[in-house]
């Protein structure tokens, strides 16, 4: 398959552009290819491999070592919540329970409106403002119960109204232009 | 500066080279520090700490930059403040290490302790227990219990196939990378990788077919646990149980030596079997490697179906018969019809085999009617003139040397040869390759020469006529640069093939190539060490067949015949017009590789071999013979390296060595008692043949001491590739070592015009053949027929990837798969997986239309 290829033409010459050497690119068109094809699939790793002629189990090992590419589908919004050593002090574990209970999945599991998808992560550096989540790249934080509510409210407005937060791959868009 | 540095280790002094790594610097006064992620063939990674040791480095004054010394008169040392990793530090003049400190104890204990946090520890069911550095470790530095709770050990799969050659234990890897780096950096297939991290690491592979490399076996060899085992060793044998014995690879020309760990067994009905082929470690030729085809072929000696009693024609049935009888028929049969008689061999037998084969001939039957029966590449009596010269070592290679290699595409025919170019262009060698097409070495070659089908000899010959002793700065002309950079070089390799030549045009390319070795005549490049010509022979001894004469022009040790005789193609011509009446087929299947119709008008049929081939089928008498396994011998390697191999296993059935049959038959007709041991038929060869004299079976059996040290049961660790205690052999002198050698006259080859698609053969390392067929585990590798071709010729033919395909080539028809490939040259296509075809030839190419179920191999 060619998806990004097709997709993001301009945006991937940019990015190679960048580097001296081109299998380097490799963690940014990996955001691409995970943008396209809504998760790091075979398919996804193949294509990233074949753009930048090495070999799709390196892919794989990096889709594996990094935690922000995800080998299942997920969610529109993937709430990565911190509950390493700093957070479980401050109840990151409770937190990640209420969080399951609210929206009805268990840790890695996805809403049936495939709105969001609950993950465990290691620390984020965030340590003094525990709790917190990570969520499409940005921080939440110093979190309870009901700025959670207004967090996933937030969402959902947003995904209604079809506004929309940069994502990461606008993200990595603004960099390979700059 | 001096290029030695001196260190002190547990108040050892040694004097190492500069760059020397602690760990190797150690391990040359036999203290083995304990590694397990660093292996002196990869590059040190410093990853699993078990080689910690206290490493200081005398003080000196910051400002005058003196060594300080303590009160009496030592020098004071700066231990720093921790341990240090011996693998990844360099050695210093007036360094000491310390290896036997109490701290230096206790990382080792606390290493141990974390890697097996995990670990199963299921060494009785594990096929590295009794070879495997994590057990002799544990008992040696381990604490004997450990303090993390048992329930803590997470359970991870411990059946993983990569792929169907390699499977991994989850729960043993403990995650040194030694597999992955080998694959990337030493044979630069990266398909395995870790995955994940921490305790949840794993060794995945997204390739097609998994693990696809022809060298994934070697990572079972080097990994320091039972993570990896193979397919068909995997619970087959305890290592205490096997012995060993010395052998050598006979499946292409580069002669590794390996070692065959055999097994009495049950099953086999108290039968020694082979359980595995191990490399064993010749830094000349393989160095501690071996390529998958070497490890998993050697099936075919334990085959059921191999030929174990004598057969002869009755009543038009091949029937069993005595040896008596059959070798009576024989000679009686070969003497009768000795004026229209001839033999054709196999250029995978012994050179013993080889030359009593050709005894029987010359002065038996008084015939030069012998042949091999598929001669593709021409050159050997070029070689015995301007050959690597002896003394050479391809590992040798470097900086300001060069290496040509022509039409011949090394990773498919000789891989272990493709590994030291590429190794040698890593250490900065200049690699020219010349070719109809791009090959996996272009990769690093430093020249890459693509000529057009039917330009390979005018463009050698032009190469030739640009490379001057005096080079003018080389142009932009890719060729003149290619000869500038050649011809510059200190040292010179060449090798050649016969890809898309046929074997008028091989013997053409063979002196144009040694003329170019000859421009720099006198200080030049032949004659010298790590200098001249290796031919990609297609077989494991075909230098072997040159040198003992199995040749019509040439007796053994190129003495030219006056009178020669019949060339291969010519007696399948004699035995299709019936002027020839008794043929002697050794080791070769003419009729199953389509080099000979049938029987035609022939009287007598006489094939010795293995198995039951298409040619024995038709044979009036067929003699079983003994396989590599079940004998000993010698074979002699495109570096004319004499090299011996050793019996391993008892003789199936009633079968005999191919040198014995010949010699019991040289004996009926008439050539006296026969020689009772191969390694009296050595003798006579050493005799006969000048450029082996000197030789025997116990010169070839020399050995010295090599680095690194493997095999043994020192804790750092080489790997499981055997020590070599059974010899080196020896390489033959060619005569520009001890002669000036002229230029020699190169006929002119006609240029045919060429239109169209031209179709090229092309090499593939598991290419169906009598031997490959028996192996189970290869079977799903097996090169299938198919064809490669750029899209605009693909189009034309209405062709697209993943179409089936009709070609027929010279009157036989494939049915192949169809792959676009942009690296192909317009113009031309690739045909694999398919017996050999000479020179270039045009195709029928048709598109199936019906989907036809794909060949599953099953
Ligand atoms: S499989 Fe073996 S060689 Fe590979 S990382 Fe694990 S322990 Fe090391
Ligand atoms: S490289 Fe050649 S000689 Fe070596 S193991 Fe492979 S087939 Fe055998
Ligand atoms: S422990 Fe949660 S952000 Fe550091
Ligand atoms: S860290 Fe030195 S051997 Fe692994």
């Amino acid at each position: 398959m060619a998806l990004i290829a097709e997709k993001y033409a301009e945006e991937i010459e940019g990015i190679l552009k960048r580097f001296p050497d081109k299998k380097s690119a490799v963690l940014p068109l990996m955001h691409l290819a995970q943008q396209a094809y809504g998760h790091m699939s075979r398919e996804a790793m193949q294509e990233v491999a074949d753009i930048l002629e090495i070999s799709p189990t390196h892919v794989l090992a990096l889709s594996g070592f990094y935690s922000l590419y995800y080998e299942e589908p997920v969610g529109k919004y993937v709430l990565e919540i911190c509950n390493d050593l700093a957070c479980a002090l401050r109840g990151a574990d409770e937190f990640v329970e209420m969080v399951c209970h609210k929206l009805g999945v268990p840790v890695d599991g996805t809403t049936a409106d495939g709105l969001f998808t609950v993950k465990t992560v290691m620390c984020l550096g965030a340590c003094d403002r525990a709790p917190m989540l990570q969520c499409n790249l940005k921080f939440e934080e110093h979190l309870d119960e009901e700025k959670f509510d207004q967090l996933i409210a937030r969402l959902r407005a947003e995904a209604e109204s079809g506004k929309e937060e940069p994502s990461v791959v606008e993200k990595i868009m603004a960099y390979a232009k700059s | 500066m001096s290029d030695l540095v001196t260190v002190t280790i547990d108040g050892v002094e040694v004097t190492v080279p500069q760059g020397t790594l602690v760990v190797d610097a150690a391990k040359m006064i036999d203290n083995d520090i304990p590694v397990f992620c660093y292996h002196p063939k990869l590059k040190p990674v410093g990853m699993c700490r078990m080689c910690l040791v206290e490493i200081g480095v005398p003080m000196r004054d910051r400002a005058t930059g003196e060594v300080l010394r303590n009160e009496d008169g030592s020098v004071r040392l700066n231990f720093g403040r921790g341990l240090q990793t011996a693998c990844t530090v360099v050695v210093s003049d007036g360094m000491v290490v310390r290896t036997a400190t109490q701290p230096v104890k206790d990382a080792r204990e606390a290493v141990i302790e974390f890697l097996l946090t995990s670990h199963p520890l299921d060494c009785p069911i594990c096929d590295k227990g009794g070879e495997c550095p994590l057990q002799n470790l544990t008992m040696r530095y381990g604490r004997g219990e450990s303090r993390f709770d048992f329930s803590n050990k997470i359970l991870l799969d411990k059946h993983v196939p990569l792929g169907e050659l390699i499977y991994l234990d989850r729960q043993r890897c403990i995650q040194c990378a030694r597999c992955i780096r080998f694959q990337d950096e030493v044979v630069d297939d990266p398909v395995i990788d870790f995955h994940n991290r921490g305790r949840r690491l794993e060794i995945v592979t997204l390739s097609e077919p998994g693990f696809d490399s022809y060298w994934s076996g070697n990572t079972t060899d080097i990994c320091p646990v039972g993570a990896l085992t193979t397919a068909d060793f995997r619970f087959g044998a305890r290592p205490w149980e096997l012995t060993s014995v010395a052998s050598v690879c006979t499946h292409c020309p580069v002669g590794c030596n390996t070692t065959l760990d055999t097994r009495r067994e049950a099953i086999a009905g108290g039968r020694s079997v082979i359980k595995r082929v191990m490399p064993r470690q010749n830094e000349w030729v393989n160095e501690i490697w071996i390529c998958d085809k070497g490890r998993f072929v050697h099936h075919y000696a334990d085959a059921p179906t191999r030929l174990k009693q004598p057969l002869v024609r009755k009543n038009g049935q091949l029937v069993e018969a005595s040896w008596d009888e059959a070798l009576d028929l024989v000679a009686g049969k070969l003497q009768q019809h000795k004026t229209a008689v001839a033999g054709l061999a196999g250029d995978r037998l012994s050179n013993e085999d080889l030359y009593l084969f050709q005894k029987l001939f010359r002065e038996g039957l008084g015939s030069n009617n012998i042949d091999l029966a598929n001669r593709r590449l021409a050159g050997g009596d070029v070689v015995a003139q301007v050959g690597l010269a002896s003394g050479s070592n391809l590992k040798e290679l470097g900086a300001g040397d060069a290496v040509l290699v022509v039409a011949t595409d090394l990773h498919e025919e000789a891989p272990v040869w493709w590994l030291r170019v590429k190794q040698a262009a890593e250490r900065g060698a200049v690699v020219v390759v010349a070719n109809l097409r791009p090959t996996r070495l272009d990769k690093f070659a430093t020249h890459r020469l693509h000529y057009a089908p039917g330009e390979a000899l005018s463009t050698i010959r032009q190469l030739v006529n640009l490379a001057k002793v005096e080079m003018e700065t080389a142009d932009s002309d890719p060729l003149a640069a290619a000869a500038d950079a050649l011809i510059k070089a200190k040292n010179m390799v060449v090798f050649y093939g016969s890809e898309g030549l046929t074997y008028e045009e091989t013997d053409a390319l063979a002196r144009l190539l040694a003329n170019l070795l000859l421009v720099k005549n006198g200080e030049g490049h032949v004659g010298r060490p790590n200098n001249g010509l290796i031919p990609v022979w297609p077989h494991s001894n075909t230098q072997g067949a040159w040198d003992m004469g199995v040749h019509p022009a040439f007796a053994p040790g190129y003495k030219p015949v006056s009178e020669p005789g019949l060339r291969a193609t010519d007696i399948y011509a004699g035995v299709a017009d019936g002027s020839l009446k008794a043929l002697f087929v050794i080791g070769a299947d003419p009729v199953g590789d389509g080099l000979m119709a049938d029987r035609g008008q022939l009287d007598f049929l006489v094939v010795q071999e293995l198995f039951m081939t298409k040619t024995a089928e038709l044979a009036d008498v067929v003699l079983p013979a003994q396989s590599w396994a079940e004998r000993e011998g010698t074979f002699t390697t495109g570096e004319r390296r004499v090299q011996r191999y050793y019996m391993a296993i008892p003789p199936i059935g009633d079968s005999r060595p191919d040198w014995q049959i010949l010699a019991q038959i040289n004996e009926r007709v008439g050539l006296g008692k026969p020689a009772f041991a191969a390694s009296l038929v050595f003798n006579e060869i050493a005799k006969v043949v000048p450029q082996y004299k000197g030789m025997d079976y116990r010169s070839l059996a020399r050995v010295e001491k090599q680095w690194p040290d493997v095999g043994g049961e020192d804790l750092y660790y080489g790997g499981t590739a055997h020590e070599n205690r059974s010899g080196l052999g020896q390489q033959w002198a060619c005569v520009a070592e001890s002669a000036t050698v002229e230029r020699f006259d190169v006929a002119e080859q006609p240029v045919i015009a060429r239109d169209g698609l031209q179709l090229v053969r092309v090499a593939a390392l598991y290419t169906s053949g009598t031997l490959i067929e028996q192996s189970p585990v290869l079977h799903h590798r097996m090169a299938r027929p198919t064809i490669q071709l750029a899209h605009a010729d693909a189009t034309a033919l209405g062709l697209a990837d993943d179409d089936r395909a009709e070609v027929t080539v010279n009157s036989v028809t494939y049915e192949t798969a169809v792959r676009v490939n942009e690296q192909v040259p317009a113009g031309l296509v690739l045909l694999s997986g398919v017996p050999y075809i000479a020179g270039l030839t045009t195709a029928q190419i048709r598109k199936l239309e019906t989907a036809v179920a794909q060949p599953t191999g099953d």
